[in-house]
């Protein structure tokens, strides 16, 4: 009996563990996509290509997050897109200043913007 | 006497350098937005208070633009500002307002006056606000100033941005964003003992702080921007908080509409506006609170043009090493050009038949234009303006009458003149200005205007400033 308990709580485990999985994604989605609405959206525009409302007065471009290449790996520099996201957020870059969020904020921004633009980029190849 | 006038002098010009020091910020000239965005001041200002293109998006946007994840400001973005004047015109007195309790109207030296508090950037999320609280020096008075809160959010209609907002405020036209409209029009500061015409349009800056009204807004493709606002008086009621510390000496009757159309097109780095703006408002003669009104119709034409320079990526560099933060990317070479004109329809339906005015109806005609030049110089900015301003109307010979100074002989309500202006901010939070206004024409005649011997020429204004943001 106690063996088919242990067992049953190990299948509930296992079975749970992707939807608890799933469930954090989808936490960390959400908390992403508010984050970028509220601190990413005016500049780099609601569907990541920055083109915000704000884009046009900045002399410079804010970054297209649809453009397959901003999800390049910096080779030279051995920094992977994620890194380079965060230290952008962190530090700031040319206009943009630097926020500051916490490390798990900067994290749902960029499993967001993974989730959205890049994904966007890769079904448009 | 005058050794307690020159110790409170020298103590607050004390004060003041000691708050140049304070590490609040080291390049920001509106610290509270600037500390809640982490941009530098020249973000949002060529010069202050005149805004850039962004600077005119930051505020469509509710001033909530933030590098914080908080929905609110911890602590609350306060800023200050205090301007120190020295007005030179004929007929001021040589003592120091607010101390010299006699003349405070027409001391030449001003210290301070303006002494400003803000409440600058997000309340709670998309809620943000512009508040202004004020003590002249010249009327020794506390006054709740410019106040502009705002609710602003952003959506893509028809494929393109659209910001859109709720705006509450208490003066016409602060809520606009182009520099062109009264509320924030050349010149950005003027002394406040020195006389000026008696003519003015009721929208040019006659119901500051008299009334208190909510507006809706849209920008929609950093192409068109569309604004109806509706006043009621603020003596009274639900809007009564917003005229707090003002006497309302203009007392409207009932809803004043107020609206605004502009457009915007940007071509490179230049930026050129035109637009539409305008009120109607019915207003009890003074005096009085109820019975018949005047009706005043004012419809207004403006049109900007804006170049922000050019910057190669190696001054870019430049520009960011130099602050150490990230600079504006702006060029080194900034023009600014405003022009705006306002026809006022007076329908004098109640002070006619009181006996107040000659004419059944007159009409107002204001022409303001000015350039302005800016070089962001290692030594800091450096700005020159030009402005040409004009007054013409229907000759009224009751409501235009002869008195000294600031009386008019021939019943005329014409004025016209030059403003030249240069200004160097060592600093981004501080602003040393000299202006020098010319008048052709006061109060209807270039020679003895007033019919008591005063010229035209004898208004003309040196004003030096001294205006520091902390």
């Amino acid at each position: 009996m106690k063996r088919i308990l242990g067992c049953a709580v190990v299948v509930l485990f296992l079975g749970a563990t992707p939807l608890l999985a799933r469930s954090f994604e989808v936490n960390e989605f959400d908390k992403g996509k508010t984050l970028y609405k509220n601190k990413c959206q005016f500049c780099h525009g609601i569907r990541g290509d920055g083109k915000g409302p704000a884009a046009e007065p900045l002399l410079g471009h804010p970054v297209d997050f649809t453009d397959s290449k901003f999800w390049q790996d910096d080779v030279e520099k051995k920094i992977n897109v994620e890194k380079k996201i965060e230290d952008t957020i962190k530090k700031g870059k040319e206009m943009m200043p630097a926020f500051d969020l916490a490390p798990d904020e900067i994290k749902a921004i960029i499993s967001y913007m993974s989730h959205t633009f890049k994904k966007a980029t890769q079904s448009n190849n | 006497m005058i050794g307690k006038k020159l110790i409170k002098v020298f103590f607050l010009f004390i004060v003041l350098a000691l708050l140049q020091l304070l590490p609040l910020d080291t390049a920001y000239a509106v610290p509270s937005f600037a500390r809640q965005t982490g941009m530098p001041c020249n973000e949002c200002h060529t010069i202050f208070p005149e805004l850039t293109p962004f600077g005119r998006i930051f505020k469509l946007g509710g001033y909530v633009l933030s590098k914080s994840s908080k929905p609110y400001e911890f602590p609350p973005p306060l800023a200050g500002m205090v301007q120190v004047s020295y007005t030179d015109s004929k007929g001021l007195t040589s003592g120091v307002a607010p101390f010299d309790s006699n003349n405070r109207a027409t001391d030449r030296i001003n210290l301070p006056q303006q002494l400003s508090l803000f409440y600058g950037g997000r309340i709670y999320d998309k809620i943000g606000a512009f508040v202004q609280g004020t003590y002249d020096g010249v009327s020794n008075k506390i006054f709740l100033d410019i106040t502009d809160i705002r609710y602003s959010n952003n959506a893509i209609v028809w494929d393109k941005n659209l910001i859109y907002g709720l705006t509450l405020n208490n003066s016409p036209t602060s809520q606009d964003v182009w520099n062109t409209t009264p509320a924030w029009g050349f010149p950005f500061a003027s002394s406040g003992v020195s006389s000026t015409p008696a003519a003015g349009a009721i929208i040019d800056g006659a119901l500051d702080q008299q009334v208190g009204g909510i507006g809706a807004y849209v920008y929609w493709n950093n192409l068109i921007y569309q604004e109806g606002t509706v006043y009621r008086t603020a003596r009274n009621g639900i809007t009564k908080p917003l005229g707090a510390g003002t006497t309302t000496e203009q007392v409207v009757d009932g809803a004043v509409p107020y609206w605004r159309l502009a457009l915007e097109q940007r071509w490179k780095n230049h930026f050129f506006t035109i637009g539409t703006y305008g009120m109607q408002a019915d207003i009890f003669p003074s005096g009085n609170r109820s019975g018949p009104t005047d009706r005043f119709t004012d419809i207004a034409f403006d049109a900007q043009y804006q170049y922000m320079g050019t910057i190669d990526p190696e001054h870019m560099q430049e520009h960011m090493q130099m602050d150490g933060e990230h600079m504006a990317k702006a060029g080194k070479h900034i023009i600014t050009a405003h022009a705006t004109w306002i026809h006022e329809d007076q329908d004098w339906k109640a002070s006619f038949p009181f006996g107040n005015t000659a004419n059944a109806s007159d009409f107002l005609n204001t022409f303001r234009m000015n350039l302005n030049y800016y070089y962001r110089s290692h030594v800091g900015d450096i700005g020159g303006s030009i402005a040409y301003f004009s007054t013409t109307g229907k000759t009224d010979n009751l409501l235009y009458s002869p008195d000294s100074v600031g009386g008019s002989r021939t019943g005329s309500p014409n004025s016209d003149g030059f403003i030249f202006e240069a200004d160097y901010l060592p600093w981004q939070k501080t602003k040393i200005a000299l202006q020098y206004t010319v008048y052709n024409k006061f109060n209807g005649a270039h020679s003895n205007y007033d019919g008591f011997g005063r010229n035209a020429s004898d208004n003309n204004t040196l004003y030096a400033l001294v205006w520091l943001m902390f």
